[in-house]
């Protein structure tokens, strides 16, 4: 080492975003995950408590403070929550700003829609059957089922993609299948043609568009812009109330979001993070260390589709209801903004973002908000609150690029040195020798 | 000497100009090669195409003792048949940590799935910290490599060639910005790598290419022009004619 080196390391010791001088001593080791990820932990017991203080404060389990509609909010944004876990980690983390997402949680609430509503239909049809003075050959109780549920649509038959839908387990493999199976193919195509940027996020918008159309036909087999709907009765349990239902799914939509955090933190720590986040700054540089980065595109993308999937199974049997405008692109977009305001490329931005803005949103469009009087005008918040989230979204985008995550940032004093446009130290990155002081 | 890697008669054109015309080089296993000539002389599109980021339209380059033929190779197969390649600009990833990005570049399984089963041992670090030290960068390992010097990029950047292990070093400029204590011990690095794998070395700089002590070889518009030591070439007539201007 010469002596240069040696000085101008000196000279930059500590500086900020330096840890303490810690020597090489290796990171990972003995220590156990969670220990090395702090957030994890926080994270975790951040979630248990909001659950128990749900469970307690609501109908279903507890005294009752709680409304059984907003527990269901609450369930839902836990959902939303986790589908934003997922944009984090293909967007925040690997660079691909994908607008498919909430296609993929779309198909995970259809896959999981279609047997509810099967297997309720099924119980009416048979008890309604069975008053017959002749008892109900099995072609019957079918067709009665089909022509219940597939009536509105003017047709009576059960298409192709409803073969399975009398199985509980092919519907819950369906959900995480069918959106895996189809970011699997697209991502191949699209990755394998080294299509980027903007151009791949056009590309997953015209899949989550023509997605949406087709199910908009009658003739999709999924009920056209009707949707699948009373996906909130749980077939079989008529008698158990909505109260505790609701703390069902909460309690699943919290430990799946629980569960969808830890795993995602366990992606993107360690090597196959540092990866990832290589090939958000410079994938070709990532392409002449050896390391196939359509590959890895392919396998967050579809990672990340079967954790949308999963979060739209746990959302839509929550909401109720789902059609094929939840698909629209605009769903995929608000996600993108999600994670934008909270912070991209750190997990719990994702899920602060989402939490913060999807209630905020509720709130302002549930008619809630009071309307401001201007004397010439009258804000109306059902109206204006797009306009309001839009805005937002762009001065986070142009004041707060790290959006709310960066609060932490605030916090634990790791702020980036305001320079005020000055020149930079002996080139651009480095830190001026003041800065380093300091 | 057996040759490691044979570019021969290959060329390359974009938009109806010859970058490449014709070319042909070879390496053996342990030797250093530097690779002088203008600008425009095609240097860094030949190392392009042995890297894989640009095809030829024409010639073939064959690697190592089965001669395989890098032109059907992704970027990424090549670089794991062993091909390493440092840039004439500084390209380190500056959001993450010198250890990460040595980390990165450590020579081991590189699918998705191995990446994701993988822990660093000890082992692991060990070597981190080794090229750590031979590059000068052990008090900065835990600093993000954005915050480091340019003439430490350079460095964090042939360390993180030395990382991967390459048999073919492809070294642009490795000495641009850097004060000349900071290039001897750039020079040192390179020849000790020299001794065990095959290093090329594109470089501007004459007083550099001498330090390094190795063949030579002068591109010019796209295809060679002479080939020798340094002494031998810088007499050339046409070397001569090319760099001084006629």
């Amino acid at each position: 080492m010469t002596d240069t080196a040696v000085s101008s390391d000196r000279k930059y010791h500590g500086g900020a975003g330096a840890e303490p001088p810690r020597l090489a001593t290796p990171s990972g080791g003995a220590k156990p995950f969670v220990a090395r990820h702090p957030s994890v932990l926080i994270f975790i017991a951040c979630l248990a408590l909001f659950t128990i203080g749900v469970t307690i404060l609501a109908e279903g389990f507890g005294i009752g403070v709680i409304s059984t509609s907003f527990v269901k909010t609450l369930g839902k944004t836990l959902c939303l929550c986790l589908v934003a876990l997922a944009m984090d980690l293909v967007w925040g983390y690997t660079g691909i700003l994908s607008l498919g997402h909430m296609a993929f949680f779309g198909i995970g609430g259809y896959a999981i829609g279609m047997w509810l509503m099967y297997a309720r239909t099924e119980i009416i049809v048979s008890t309604s059957l069975a008053q017959a003075p002749l008892p109900p050959t099995p072609q019957e109780i079918s067709d009665g089922i089909a022509s219940q549920i597939f009536g509105v649509v003017g047709a009576s038959e059960f298409p192709p993609i409803w073969a399975v839908a009398h199985s509980l387990p092919l519907q819950l493999a369906a959900v995480v299948l069918v959106p895996g199976l189809l970011a699997l193919v697209f991502g191949w195509l699209a990755f394998r043609s080294r299509v980027t940027g903007v151009y791949l996020s056009i590309l997953t918008q015209a899949m989550t568009l023509a997605l949406a159309l087709y199910l908009f036909q009658n003739d999709s087999g999924l009920r056209g812009n009707n949707g699948l709907s009373g996906l909130q009765n749980l077939p079989g349990l008529g008698d158990v109330p909505q109260s505790t239902v609701s703390m069902w799914f909460l309690w699943a939509s919290a430990a799946a979001l629980g569960l969808g955090y830890i795993f995602c933190a366990w992606i993107v720590s360690g090597t196959f993070g540092s990866v990832l986040r290589a090939i958000r700054d410079d994938e070709a540089r990532v392409r002449f260390l050896g390391y196939s980065v359509e590959g890895y595109k392919l396998f967050i993308f579809t990672v990340t589709a079967i954790i949308a999937g999963i979060a739209g199974a746990l959302y839509y049997p929550q909401a109720g209801i789902i059609n094929p405008a939840e698909i629209a692109p605009i769903a995929s977009i608000y996600l993108a903004v999600w994670v934008a305001i909270g912070g991209r490329g750190r997990l719990y931005g994702a899920v602060i973002g989402a939490a913060f803005v999807s209630l905020l949103s509720t709130w302002f469009t549930g008619g809630q908000a009071p309307d401001i009087n201007l004397g010439v005008y009258t804000i109306q918040w059902v109206d204006w609150w797009t306009i309001l989230l839009g805005l937002s979204f762009v001065a986070v985008t142009l004041f707060a690029p790290k959006g709310i995550g960066g609060l932490v940032d605030l916090i634990e004093n790791r702020r980036a040195p305001d320079r005020h446009g000055a020149d930079l130290g002996p080139d651009p990155g480095a830190l001026r020798e003041q800065e380093a002081e300091k | 000497m057996s040759t490691l890697l044979e570019v021969s008669g290959v060329s390359v054109s974009f938009d109806g100009f010859r970058a490449i015309n014709n070319l042909s080089f070879q390496i053996g296993k342990a030797e250093m090669r530097a690779v002088i000539g203008p600008n425009g002389a095609g240097k860094t599109t030949f190392m392009d195409i042995i890297t894989g980021k640009t095809k030829p339209d024409d010639g073939s380059v064959l690697w190592g003792d089965k001669s395989q033929s890098l032109l059907k190779m992704t970027e990424s197969q090549i670089a794991q048949a062993g091909v390493g390649r440092k840039f004439q600009r500084p390209t380190v990833f500056e959001d993450q940590s010198v250890a990460d990005n040595l980390m990165l570049a450590l020579k081991k399984n590189r699918g998705p799935l191995s990446v994701l089963r993988f822990k660093p041992a000890g082992q692991d670090h060990g070597k981190v910290t080794d090229i750590a030290r031979e590059i000068g960068l052990e008090a900065a390992l835990h600093r993000k490599a954005g915050e480091l010097s340019h003439g430490q990029k350079q460095w964090l950047e042939i360390g993180m060639l030395l990382a991967q292990d390459p048999q073919l070093l492809l070294v642009d400029e490795p000495a641009a910005g850097m004060t000349p204590a900071e290039r001897e011990h750039t020079t040192e690095l390179l020849v000790e790598a020299a001794k065990t794998r095959a290093v090329v070395v594109v470089e501007h700089d004459m007083e550099f290419v001498r330090r390094l002590g190795c063949k030579v070889t002068v591109l010019h518009e796209g295809s060679v022009l002479a080939e020798g030591s340094l002494d031998h070439v810088t007499s050339d007539k046409k070397v001569i004619e090319v760099y001084l201007g006629r």
